[in-house]
């Protein structure tokens, strides 16, 4: 009995190790429990945005138009999970920019957009015409305005025939596309073999290195791009004033949910994954420290409650918004060059980042 | 090529003596210098320059990540430009004896991370951004009047990157990546879908656009960028392709100023792990040779200028930076090496650094 009380009392007193991963195991994890499921989600909040602006447009009121709104959010949303996933399937065939044209700063989705909608063009009631159009018509920004934009009260009833039709198109368009991501990612000899079990032969991922950089590559582009093209362009800077119209969903007032999104998709993947738990990465601390910055991020999007205009005004909501670009900041670091540095990788130097 | 003579030339009288002894030994053993942008292992930014053996002849501290740099022997100075999109450059006296300048960039205008001097070193030209108006343009700068911005030319194109002087002294060859920026957006690409990629050559006595090519429209979504020039004044580019990844074309090419413009064919398995990027591209002391690399495919592959037949591919881990070395180039690596190769012999080198994309062999 005292044998045991003291080896409970030196077991007690031993650091904590860290549980171990191995690459293997953690391209797995980030595979098969974070990007499949998060293509899966994206496809099934697709179908049901078809489903309901297919329901607006044969039978238009108010009630059928809140739900097309409600679909196109957790769509959105869902695509906000997993828009940082910039390998393989994204980013072929222009579906990126097809499913969200952003940024957007000179406002050419919203005036090609506008410009469908004044001349009732045809062409965009079809998908196969509508494929041939520029990218900027045919994502999420495009149907955002059409749910939401100047003249969206019409969709309620006859006289937004043409509109609704054209989101309807375009609502396919972005199911069709979730349909091809989800497919992708399952296909048997896909990236996500690939990436599970790199090999030499392959074009993509000829070692578990490269899967690996790619893979913390995501995490740690994924907090830039939330930063650059999202939070940065529209907040105040220095002498900058600020501009919420340069905010992505304005008109939705989903911007911080997407933002919300990100930083979700962005953490399970980190955290699911369990990247920080390789080899001498687990050693170092950075899996507690990244963990906290992600808290860090959530809790300031949690404190920017009203839209993005009243938030850039409001003091209180305004801080919430700097420190969201300076925690991003620091995810970038912490994930690009620290962990990177930790797994022997060399994700946010020469190679990746481009130049 | 700034041997060690010509080196001390440059520098003038009082160089080595300015210089710590065991900087003075490292340069007394030193035939060729090399200057790259690197980032130190505390996570800070500097420029290095090394000796032929690697020995660590100067460290500069930059207030950020640096680009590639630019030596003139006639003005005795070298220039390090902020990557894009940075708003500094550093001007810096090789020998030490004066205290490196930093130039900002002007309201509405950031670096690219290239540049060039003019052949006698009164001017300095480095590649900007007019970013509201999503166009390219030549920063000029009196180097004989503390770098004074003195104008601009236009590039002719978006995004422009690297801009080299051709042998004729008085022509621009700029390569127009194509990709619109801004700094509202950090470094998001803005424009895949309507890329318009080109190498201009440019007159840089008016800033008149001699000639500009582009390559055929299917490949609209191949970045030109880094540019080196052989013993018959070709241009030789290598890109970087923003389209679909699953898709290879390739990736490098010449041009000339008599309107050819030309991707040689590069053999498949060699593009395929050239990973649609290179990063960087170099020419043999001799003009015979071409090298290119790319940190994505950890490779670097050297060919013959005339065939474009492959002489050698090596890996090198994260492997970019490439300069002319003797017989044959010098390459470095973002993992801190350092290594000959297609002739050139050094032992592979391990610095406690990560250098940048470029390693220019100063001179």
């Amino acid at each position: 009995m005292r044998l045991m009380l003291v080896l409970l009392l030196f077991l007690g007193a031993a650091p904590v190790m860290a549980q171990k991963l191995t690459t293997t195991a953690a391209l797995a994890n980030a595979v098969n429990e974070v990007i499949r499921p998060g293509f899966a989600d994206l496809r099934a909040e697709a179908h049901g945005l078809v489903d309901a602006m297919a329901d607006l447009c044969a039978m238009p009121s108010a009630d059928a138009q809140q739900l097309a709104r409600e679909w196109f959010g957790k769509t959105a949303t869902a695509y906000g999970r997993v828009e940082f996933v910039r390998i393989g399937p994204l980013m072929e065939d222009n579906r990126s920019d097809r499913l969200l044209f952003w940024p957007d700063r000179k406002g050419i989705a919203l005036r090609q957009v506008q410009a469908i909608l004044a001349d009732e063009d045809a062409s965009a009631t079809a998908l196969d015409t509508l494929r041939g159009k520029s990218v900027a018509v045919q994502g999420l920004n495009a149907l955002e305005f059409v749910l939401f934009g100047t003249g969206a009260e019409a969709l309620a009833g006859a006289e937004g025939a043409f509109r609704c039709q054209y989101g309807a198109t375009v609502a396919q368009s972005i199911s069709g596309i979730a349909d091809a991501l989800s497919e992708g990612w399952n296909a048997e000899d896909g990236i996500a073999a690939h990436l599970m079990a790199p090999n030499e032969a392959y074009a993509d991922y000829r070692t578990e290195t490269e899967a690996l950089e790619a893979l913390v590559s995501l995490i740690s582009h994924g907090a830039e791009g939330l930063r650059d093209t999202r939070i940065n362009p529209f907040i105040a800077q220095g002498e900058k004033a600020a501009v919420p119209k340069q905010a992505l969903f304005w008109r939705s007032g989903l911007t911080m949910a997407i933002a919300e999104a990100n930083i979700e998709g962005l953490e399970k993947l980190f955290a699911v994954s369990g990247v920080a738990l390789i080899g001498g990465a687990a050693d170092s601390g950075l899996d507690n420290s990244i963990r906290f910055e992600f808290s860090n991020a959530r809790r300031a999007i949690s404190l920017v409650t009203g839209p993005v205009e009243e938030a850039v005004a409001d003091p209180k909501q305004a801080q919430a918004l700097a420190y969201l670009v300076i925690v991003t900041q620091s995810l970038q670091t912490l994930v690009g060059e620290q962990l990177s540095a930790a797994l022997g990788l060399s994700v946010g130097f020469s190679s990746l980042d481009g130049d | 090529m700034w041997q060690r003579r010509a080196f001390l030339k440059a520098a003038g009288a009082g160089f080595a003596a300015s210089l710590m002894p065991r900087q003075v030994l490292a340069l007394e053993r030193n035939e060729l210098v090399f200057a790259s942008s690197v980032q130190t292992s505390s996570g800070g930014y500097g420029a290095v320059l090394l000796g032929e053996r690697g020995d660590l002849i100067a460290q500069i501290a930059l207030p950020d990540r640096g680009h590639d740099t630019t030596i003139s022997p006639e003005a005795g100075r070298g220039v390090v430009f902020a990557r894009q999109p940075g708003t500094f450059a550093l001007v810096f006296d090789p020998s030490g004896r004066e205290a490196p300048v930093t130039l900002t960039s002007i309201e509405g205008r950031h670096f690219f991370g290239h540049g060039v001097f003019s052949l006698d070193g009164r001017l300095l030209y480095a590649t900007e951004s007019d970013f509201e108006a999503a166009k390219g343009v030549i920063g000029i700068y009196d180097a004989t009047d503390g770098y004074k911005r003195v104008g601009e030319f236009p590039t002719y194109g978006t995004g422009p990157h690297e801009m080299l002087l051709m042998p004729d002294g008085v022509t621009f060859v700029i390569a127009n990546g194509g990709i619109e920026t801004h700094p509202d957006y950090g470094r998001a690409e803005l424009n895949l879908d309507t890329m318009d990629p080109s190498v201009a050559f440019v007159d840089r006595r008016d800033g008149h656009l001699v000639g500009q090519l582009r390559l055929e429209s299917g490949l609209h979504q191949l970045s030109i960028r880094h540019m080196a020039i052989d013993a018959r004044s070709r241009v030789w580019f290598g890109c970087q392709y923003k389209g679909a990844p699953s898709e290879s074309p390739q990736l490098v090419g010449y041009a000339t100023m008599d309107g050819e413009i030309r991707l040689i064919e590069l053999p498949l398995d060699t593009l395929r792990d050239l990973r649609n990027y290179v990063g960087s591209v170099a020419v043999s002391a001799d003009g015979a040779s071409v090298a290119v690399s790319s940190p994505e495919g950890d490779l670097l592959v050297a060919f013959d200028a005339e065939g474009g037949r492959p002489v050698l591919v090596e890996t090198l881990r994260n492997g970019c930076g490439l300069a002319a070395d003797g017989a044959g180039f010098v390459a470095t690596s973002g993992m801190g090496e350092m290594v000959g190769l297609a002739g050139a012999e050094r032992d592979r080198q391990k610095f406690d650094f990560a250098f940048d994309n470029h390693v220019l062999r100063v001179g």
